[in-house]
């Protein structure tokens, strides 16, 4: 197990410094010269030779000249500093410009993942059980539906009935504009913004996960074990909630966690739609004002992200499964 | 994707006699395929699936009619038309009451018209914005027109007594008449144009109102007094005189004002939006102004007959000629110069404006041609939402199609080799595989279309599209396949492959890929959904393919915000209902492929 997981975590290293080399060199790619951007506004003030002079400063200061491979080793040591360099359209460091939406992203993710998990797992074992009945055919079609609509269109839909014709909910922001209360106050007018985008997360992610329930709960079901369980006259009560769904877990966990990792990404579509400060919505509008400081650390981070899930993912198949053992 | 982990067995070649087929009872799976051959029951498994049968009809069907309506029907790219901004869904724009009309002027979705009586009717998409036109005023109601006309947004009238009346959207004061104008009696014509009003007086002066600001007119043109008529067209006015000269009343000096023909005698003319044409006595045609590429300035060197009187609509002209024919020519995008064989013989009068044209016929009857209204709307360019989203589906259906191609290629031979050599290729493939599934996709495509496509065309970034949603969605379908190759390969027919020296590259590909084409199957189909969904998001967030060519995510970019929402519904009901429908019905076929290839779930 010791010797699996180090070996993991050297591998995850290695894929990590080679998404960073491919990043940095695609970042290298783009075109416009930044030290004639720094430099630009102050042309006005300075004569030519001296705005010259100046802007050959800032390409060697921005080391624009060195050859790629030096400025690799230059930014990835920052990098692994935490030094992540500036953001160049809020002129903040890059920790401080992401930090806050992140917290917002987490918060967010937290009350649509309890949401949902609180709907898909009873509503998975109960199609699971009552296999091929009509009521377990209509949430097929139905979930086939659900992971079919895109989310926005998803969104669109609930926009129109929830805020345009019946108005019950505001259409963006985290809180009503100047909000000053604190403590239940501040905690009601959060959630009353927050009551459409977190309908939305749930109900698009309800699909996916109900009928992946159902699945490993339909082949714990199919198992041997439940047929003797049967036999021996337990109740259906206990064969299907301690003998089928605590088979059924397994994959379920794993999933979980995988999921639990995406709540830092946050959800792109639905932050820059209702207009919420997180982590989706920094990642697009740095993107469009290409300040790619910033974007090129969000895109850091989700590798780690994605790297540190699958680690997770899989250890947690034999820290769940005893019988699962892994070694190298 | 978890959908995509349930692992199928192959099915096993049987080849007992087919004659047998058709007498289908309850048997065990095995028995039947060794009598029906394991893709006969697949088939029957899979049409004896309602939803299966239901979603494959309806993705065929949609499939054709984005195919082949877009060969009709291209979209224009640069077909951008200010006034048919936003306009509802209608077929009605030329939906004219019955009625013995002696003058129809038509506006950008709806028609005016005077009868005999001089009561003035409409029809057509008569709300513009805020107004309503018509709603016609009770003075108006009561009066006996004889003249009217339609800008933009409101309307003039005349009535026998020569006395001007007025309705519509006055927020350029385009409505409200100067006070010399409300007393006067016995005006001669009236002309509303964009957020304009002109009228000529009785002692042949000309008085304007309204926004003067854009529009091309000069007070102190110096022809007062001698104006019979006017030609107005979206932003350039002309005079006719009582000498018949055509003189310019604008401000700017340029092609315009010195492209009118000097020295005929002009005694009917009309505008387009940037053209004029006029006919001089002995039926000679004569055109001026900004003669755009659609062609309305050409004037076609065959005309059957001499013409009489010249309409002008947005884009073409309308003449009528001496032996009582219509004959219509220029742009013919909405079919407006087609005209039908009955406004061929017996017309009284002509009338076209923006792309329709109403020809009245001797016994009262009227027969009209050019642009109905829009099937589904107009969208915030004057798009015709109907074309774009036949041919933005055609684009979403090839991306996402192109893309699972290249991510079906690139699984199959990674997984192949991967699967059947094993050792360090396996090891190597397998972490660049793991590498590429790390990634968050979304934000991944997102940076890639941003960084390369931001120096590239058009186009080319619908390739850069394709290859990257191909290039990024391979890694699923690479370990179903390896999965299958590593259970198959130590069968005996691989051995004896083997054993009688046929090539490895030969083994992988033509003897065990075939055996595991049914996980390869419904994995492309699922990722043909996949690929047109993740498509349709980063073209919605706009990073996808770029506007104005059309897809059904790009279609919905832009319609977030509550008006657009709840005032042009049109505009994203549709492009939203046709996205979620064939996503839904690829997904079933998928799903109900799935079903008939595994034999676990036919256990009966």
């Amino acid at each position: 197990m010791v010797k699996y997981t180090i070996k993991r975590i050297i591998y995850m290293i290695f894929v990590f410094f080679v998404m960073s080399i491919l990043l940095f060199f695609l970042y290298n790619k783009i075109p416009g010269d930044r030290a004639m951007q720094e430099v630009f506004p102050m042309r006005e003030r300075l004569t030519p030779e001296q705005f010259q002079r100046l802007y050959e400063q800032t390409r060697m200061e921005m080391g624009l000249d060195d050859p790629l491979v030096t400025r690799y080793q230059k930014w990835i040591t920052q990098v692994l500093k935490l030094n992540l360099g500036m953001s160049e359209r809020q002129h903040r460091p890059v920790i401080d410009v992401v930090i806050p939406p992140m917290k917002i992203t987490i918060f967010i993710n937290i009350f649509a993942i309890i949401l949902a998990l609180g709907i898909t797992i009873p509503l998975g074992i109960r199609t699971a059980v009552r296999k091929d009945s009509t009521f377990d055919r209509t949430v097929q079609v139905l979930t086939i539906v659900g992971y079919s609509i895109p989310t926005f269109i998803v969104a669109l839909m609930f926009i129109y009935i929830f805020a345009v014709k019946l108005r019950w909910f505001p259409v963006s922001g985290m809180n009503t504009a100047n909000f000053t209360g604190t403590g239940w106050a501040w905690f009601k007018d959060t959630m009353h913004h927050l009551a459409l985008p977190l309908t939305i997360m749930t109900v698009t992610s309800l699909a996916g996960i109900t009928r992946y329930v159902r699945a490993a709960m339909a082949d714990a079901l199919s198992m041997d074990y439940i047929k003797t369980a049967r036999a021996k006259g337990l109740s259906e009560k206990s064969v299907i909630y301690s003998h089928a769904w605590r088979n059924a877990l397994l994959p379920v966990i794993t999933l979980i966690i995988g999921w639990i990792m995406s709540i830092f990404s946050g959800t792109f579509i639905i932050e820059s739609m209702f207009s919420i400060n997180g982590m989706g919505r920094l990642y697009i509008d740095s993107l469009n004002f290409k300040d790619f400081n910033v974007v090129l650390a969000i895109q850091m981070f989700y590798v780690i992200i994605g790297l540190v899930g699958n680690l997770i993912v899989d250890l947690s198949y034999g820290i769940v499964d005893p019988r699962v053992r892994i070694d190298g | 994707m978890s959908n995509e982990e349930k692992k199928t067995t192959p099915p096993k070649k049987g080849g007992l006699g087919r004659f047998l087929f058709g007498k289908r009872d309850e048997k065990d799976i095995m028995v039947e395929e060794q009598i029906q051959g394991p893709w006969k029951t697949v088939m029957k498994t899979f049409f004896s699936n309602k939803i299966s049968v239901i979603s494959l009809t309806a993705f065929l069907l949609i499939a054709a009619i984005v195919i082949i309506f877009p060969m009709f029907k291209p979209v224009v790219l640069s077909d951008e038309e200010t006034t048919q901004q936003n306009l509802a869904p209608g077929r009605d724009f030329m939906k004219i009451p019955a009625g013995n009309y002696v003058k129809i002027a038509q506006g950008k979705s709806f028609g005016m018209g005077i009868t005999e009586d001089g009561k003035v009717h409409s029809w057509g998409n008569t709300r513009i914005g805020r107004v309503n036109l018509s709603d016609i005023p009770e003075e108006v109601q009561k009066a006996k027109i004889v003249d009217i006309s339609v800008g933009i947004d409101h309307v003039l009238a005349l009535d026998d007594q020569g006395k001007v009346y007025s309705w519509g959207n006055n927020r350029q004061r385009q409505v409200k008449l100067p006070s010399e104008v409300e007393k006067m009696t016995g005006v001669k014509e009236v002309h509303a144009s964009t957020q304009v009003s002109f009228i000529v007086t009785p002692d042949n002066k000309v008085i304007a109102w309204g926004n003067l600001n854009i529009f091309d007119y000069m007070a102190s043109h110096g022809y007062d007094g001698q104006i019979e008529k006017l030609v107005v067209s979206s932003d350039a006015i002309f005079g006719i005189t009582t000498d018949q000269e055509v003189v310019y009343l604008g401000r700017q000096k340029g092609f315009i004002s010195t492209s009118a023909p000097q020295g005929v005698k002009i005694v009917d003319a009309a505008p387009t939006a940037k053209s004029f044409a006029g006919i001089d006595a002995d039926g000679n045609i004569y055109t001026w102004g900004l003669r755009t590429y659609r062609g309305e300035g050409n004037v076609p060197e065959e005309i059957p007959g001499k013409p009489v009187k010249i309409t002008g609509g947005r884009y073409h002209y309308t003449l009528l000629l001496e032996d009582g024919s219509a004959f219509s020519f220029g742009d013919n995008y909405f079919k407006q110069t087609n005209v039908p064989s009955a406004a061929k013989s017996d017309v009284k009068d002509v009338f076209s404006g923006y792309y329709q044209n109403y020809a009245v016929k001797e016994d009262g009857s009227i027969v009209t041609w050019g642009l109905k209204g829009y099937l589904m709307g107009t969208d915030e360019f004057g798009r015709d939402v109907w074309v774009r989203l036949m041919n933005g589906g055609r684009m979403t259906l090839t991306i996402g199609a192109v893309a699972v191609l290249i991510s079906t290629v690139i699984g199959i031979i990674i997984g192949g080799i991967s699967g059947y050599f094993g050792g360090t290729v396996d090891l190597l493939l397998q972490r660049v595989s793991e590498m590429i599934s790390s990634l968050p996709f979304l934000p991944f495509a997102m940076i890639l279309n941003a960084l390369i496509g931001s120096s590239m065309s058009p186009d080319q970034r619908i390739y850069l599209m394709m290859i990257v949603l191909g290039l990024l969605s391979w890694t699923g379908l690479q370990r179903l396949v390896r999965a299958q190759v590593l259970s198959v390969r130590e069968q005996e027919f691989v051995v004896a492959a083997k054993s009688i020296g046929v090539k490895e590259g030969e083994i992988v590909f033509r003897h065990i890929i075939p055996n595991v084409i049914s996980v390869i199957i419904v994995s492309t189909t699922l990722s043909f959904a996949g690929s047109m969904l993740t498509e349709s998001t980063l073209s919605f967030i706009g990073f996808g393919v770029q506007p104005p060519i059309p897809t059904w995510g790009n279609m919905l970019y832009g319609s977030t915000n509550s008006v657009v929402i709840q005032t042009y519904w049109w505009r994203w009901v549709f492009p939203a209902i046709a996205l979620s429908l064939t996503i839904i019905a690829v997904n079933s076929i998928g799903d109900g492929l799935r079903d008939a290839i595994d034999p676990r779930s036919q256990e009966r």
